[in-house]
């Protein structure tokens, strides 16, 4: 292979990396929101 | 404050890819006689915003270690979290494009004698240990106060890692911005200075994005408790 398929193939694994990366911190934020957004409910039923 | 750090981390994403591009399609290649592997020479252009990235991260690291050791600040606790794991992801970017560039140019990945691959190598160790060590262990004040006692102690290897070409050039390339032995092409230059923005804007979307995920960690601990103690 070419030095620059080489370095195409390093370019796209580092920008994926940073992708997955953005990814995961974003998803992890909605899916912890959703889940104290219930518990509250829950803690407010609770409470009643 | 949530858009904005979703906002930051999306632009600095794309700017990060513009730069790539830039650097692949249009900035121009080096010459075979000053390197090894002109192509390689190219990995640069993620490299060095990288580790610019880096050093960003640890300098936040240690506002935030001092700020909570000394103030008890909960923000500065959110800032310590979110700026262990941004080290801790542009170390290992930094690292392992330096490797690919030190495999190519030099013929072997790693200079153990070369002070500032191992200084640099010792602080993204230090942001593991912070990620992982926290992981693992239950919230409090004493695992905050360890972890940021070595967030605060860690920040010494900066300086040292800066000028750590300037004093024992082994291996490691020299500077070759902002000195007068810097022979940078403008355009290289370009491509490094939209890189070094986008890295800055990306990181500090990161370690926005990343305090409040903290902080909803937090809550999501406390209301457990809480709805522990009702049923």
């Amino acid at each position: 292979m070419s030095g620059q398929i080489y370095l195409a193939i390093a370019y796209l694994a580092m920008i994926s990396g940073l992708a997955i990366w953005t990814w995961t911190v974003l998803s992890r934020s909605n899916s912890l929101e959703g889940r104290i957004e219930a518990l509250e409910q829950s803690i407010r039923h609770g409470e009643e | 404050m949530k858009r904005l750090g979703e906002v930051l981390t999306l632009a600095g994403l794309t700017g990060a890819g513009l730069t790539l591009w830039l650097g692949f399609t249009w900035a121009p290649s080096v010459t075979i006689e000053a390197f090894e592997s002109p192509e390689a020479q190219k990995i640069f252009y993620w490299h060095v915003p990288s580790a610019w990235a880096a050093m960003l991260s640890f300098s936040l690291l240690f506002i935030g270690s001092t700020m909570w050791f000394f103030k008890r600040n909960q923000w500065a606790w959110r800032l310590h979290v979110a700026s262990s794991e941004a080290g801790l992801a542009t170390g290992l970017m930094c690292v392992v494009s330096g490797t690919i560039w030190g495999a190519a140019e030099w013929g072997i990945p790693w200079d153990w004698t070369d002070i500032r691959l191992n200084t640099f190598a010792m602080l993204t160790l230090l942001s593991l240990f912070l990620v992982l060590g926290r992981r693992s262990q239950p919230d409090g004040i004493e695992t905050r106060d360890t972890f940021s006692t070595f967030g605060m102690y860690g920040f010494l290897l900066v300086p040292l890692t800066y000028f750590a070409t300037r004093i024992w050039q082994i291996r490691h390339p020299g500077p070759v911005v902002g000195t007068s032995e810097g022979s940078l092409n403008s355009d290289m230059g370009l491509v490094l200075l939209i890189g070094a923005i986008s890295f800055t804007i990306l990181i500090i979307g990161h370690i926005i994005s990343g305090m409040r995920l903290a902080h909803l960690e937090l809550r999501f601990e406390d209301l457990t408790s809480k709805y522990e103690e009702l049923i």
